[in-house]
């Protein structure tokens, strides 16, 4: 059955699925209960069928100055993209559907509305547009949270993005001076540090991109704001941000070998801090990170097979990620707390979220037949063909530390652990719906693969069943799990916070205000204002005496003395105002006369 | 409620044990499963995935809370003095 979508019926080609986003969701706060509801899943669906239906080809193009601005590049890797954007669109709209904030609603519509305009978009221009619209929405879903932390958290937040936004343009513009094109061009960036203007302007675009992609040390932003967020906000910003930048490093940076070493660096760095978080928002988000290492690491391998791989897993990790967000999210909900260390014994009050959340741990830890199995497997079989050893064995750590947390150690603290008699209860039937919809996906995925396989940019040669990888795999996993269970009482956690590398901005901008407050102070009153005083003060006034002398003495004198004069002449002149008209005439005709003579005389 | 239960009955010495017999079929089974790409010596070892599993969740988590306990594990107020 064919779906009459609003573009056929008016007969265009392509229509911007973030359309509905952005222009469908100013109607939002027009309407009220059931039909807004309603209304905001209409939009999500319509966007979803947009992608549907949406043919291969460049549409959107406008002229703006002297740039052609592209809003519709379509190709594979963007429909694959668009694909898993509005499907997560869908979901987390039915998952916040219950928020009262329409405020909420719009930014979450804004961040799905640019992520989807960057990954269409033809133009560099055009990307960094969307880009900015992504940071400036998605700020307010930490903002909406409304506790002070949360509005440090969200400030920080936009710093990161707007430093990294910055970057981004200045590397674009070194890219349109240098070619003269603000097309977007696959750019690989070679090497570990740039040599000339084109290497400068790929490098800051780079370091763009992976400032989005939450690349150490660059990627701190990610737990301090997404542990920050509302409930709901911290469903889509696990979603987008981060893979829009792993698609556009997919798009201009594929092949570049630095983005090899960063993924496993990455991979490993998220694992690590998530053994020391407490609040099981951050251990999530710190395993986002992990997990975009991954990606980040077949973007820098670039072969087709890897480029697959990254665009499988991020297909599967957004519905994972976002499960696993939505099932920690509804505990928070429920108890108003998401720390481990206050947590435990919910099994009693929430089973079913506790099966939800598990299900995205065992597909984030790619466990035989979910999701992340046939996506992640990819990736790393990419690297054991090309005979990256080190990159390969770093990603195999990762993934057993992977399972160690999300698959094991929340579950684990959250509903077994101690029992700290909780009141709980499973959270509202919208969120659990989301929750289902999502588990579906993680284990459809897992088992049906071919039609994922086939949404993939190139041609897939991988069959991720077979007999030795399913069984590697599940000999890491379940011993894995004896370790766990073996040094579970090192696993406890603390009332703890663990220092990133976010500490130079914050505990520097301390340092930096102390400086200004104290030794900069002190030196602009006791050194600098003494020298004012003696350098300028002084020699100022010192002048503006002689001014004053020159003034009284020189322009007044002055002045009075032609007041004087003009006084004298003017009575010299009353003589000849005798007031008899014959007088006037014959002064009129001696003054005449001698105008005629000088005539005369003088040529 | 039945899924507490279902939980309940998990959550006994017999399902522990049945999980131990597992691990140990796992590397058995590690001998003779077929192995048609070798990348590097690991994949010739039968039982290395099961040892590398163990050490490296062993060593993630040791090495973790270590560089925690001695470096970036602060108060929660770290940020706030």
């Amino acid at each position: 059955m064919r779906i009459i979508m609003i573009s056929e019926m008016f007969n265009i080609e392509f229509f911007h699925p973030s359309a509905y986003y952005i222009i469908g969701g100013l109607l939002i706060p027009l309407l009220k209960g059931r039909i807004k509801q309603g209304f905001m899943l209409l939009l999500t669906l319509l966007a979803f069928f947009a992608v549907v239906n949406m043919p291969l080809g460049v549409y959107g193009v406008y002229e703006f100055l002297n740039w052609e601005l592209t809003f519709g590049h379509v190709d594979k890797l963007s429909k694959v993209f668009a694909y898993i954007f509005t499907i997560m669109g869908v979901i987390g709209i039915i998952y916040s559907i219950h928020v009262k904030n329409d405020g909420e609603h719009l930014a979450a519509f804004y961040y799905i509305g640019g992520s989807l305009g960057v990954i269409f978009a033809g133009d560099f221009l055009t990307l960094f547009l969307f880009w900015e619209i992504m940071a400036f929405s998605s700020v307010f879903l930490v903002w909406y949270r409304k506790i002070p932390s949360s509005v440090d958290s969200g400030f920080r937040y936009l710093l990161w993005h707007v430093v990294g936004g910055l970057i981004l343009f200045s590397g674009i513009m070194i890219q349109y001076s240098v070619s003269g094109d603000l097309s977007i061009q696959y750019l690989p960036f070679h090497g570990w540090y740039p040599t000339d203007l084109q290497s400068v302007a790929t490098f800051l675009i780079l370091i763009g991109f992976i400032v989005n992609a939450a690349v150490p040390p660059l990627g701190a932003w990610l737990p301090d704001a997404y542990s920050a967020a509302t409930v709901t906000g911290a469903v889509f910003m696990s979603a987008f941000t981060t893979k829009t930048a792993v698609y556009a490093l997919i798009r201009v940076c594929s092949g570049s070998e630095i983005l090899i070493v960063l993924g496993v660096v990455m991979a490993i760095y998220g694992v690590v801090y998530a053994v020391l978080e407490n609040d099981v928002r951050r251990l999530l988000a710190y395993h986002i990170i992990s997990q975009v290492g991954y990606m980040v690491t077949g973007v820098g391998l670039g072969t087709q097979m890897a480029i697959n791989g990254v665009v499988a897993h991020a297909f599967c990790h957004i519905l994972y990620k976002s499960l696993l967000f939505m099932g920690t999210g509804s505990v928070l909900y429920a108890t108003g707390t998401a720390k481990l260390s206050e947590l435990g014994g919910l099994y009693k009050t929430m089973p079913r979220t506790m099966i939800y959340t598990i299900i995205g741990g065992l597909a984030i830890s790619a466990f035989p037949l979910f999701s992340g199995f046939v996506s992640k497997s990819m990736t790393v079989a990419a690297l054991g063909e090309e005979h990256y050893t080190w990159a390969f064995m770093g990603l195999m750590l990762a993934s057993a530390g992977t399972f160690l947390h999300t698959g094991l150690k929340v579950p684990y603290f959250i509903w077994f652990g101690r029992d700290r008699g909780i009141k709980a209860k499973e959270p509202p039937w919208n969120m659990e719906l989301a929750m289902i919809i999502g588990s579906l996906f993680c284990i459809g995925l897992g088992i049906f693969y071919k039609p994922l396989y086939a949404l993939l940019p190139y041609t897939v040669h991988f069959e991720p069943y077979t007999a030795y990888h399913t069984w590697e795999t599940l000999q890491i996993l379940l011993f894995t799990q004896l370790g766990f269970f073996l040094l579970l009482k090192k696993l406890w956690c603390e009332n703890t916070i663990s220092m990133d590398t976010d500490w130079f901005p914050r505990k520097g901008a301390k340092v930096f205000m102390w400086f200004i407050n104290k030794p900069l102070a002190s030196l602009e009153i006791n050194i600098i204002g003494e020298v004012y005083e003696f350098i300028v003060q002084k020699p100022i006034l010192r002048m503006a005496r002689w001014f004053k002398w020159v003034d009284t003495f020189i322009v007044d004198r002055t002045f009075s003395i032609l007041a004087n004069l003009t006084l004298l002449w003017s009575r010299k002149l009353q003589a000849i105002q005798s007031g008899q008209i014959q007088h006037y005439a014959m002064i009129m005709v001696a003054g005449v006369l001698t105008l005629i003579l000088i005539g005369i005389i003088l040529p | 409620m039945n899924l507490i239960k279902i939980i309940d009955k998990l959550r006994t010495k017999t399902v522990k044990k049945f999980a131990y017999g597992l691990l140990v079929l796992l590397i058995l089974v590690d001998f003779i499963i077929p192995r048609p790409e070798i990348h590097f010596f690991g994949d010739k070892i039968p039982g290395f995935w099961s040892l590398f599993g163990f050490i490296s969740c062993a060593l993630i988590i040791v090495v973790s809370k270590w560089l925690g306990q001695h470096w970036l594990m602060r108060d929660e107020d770290y940020y706030d003095k």
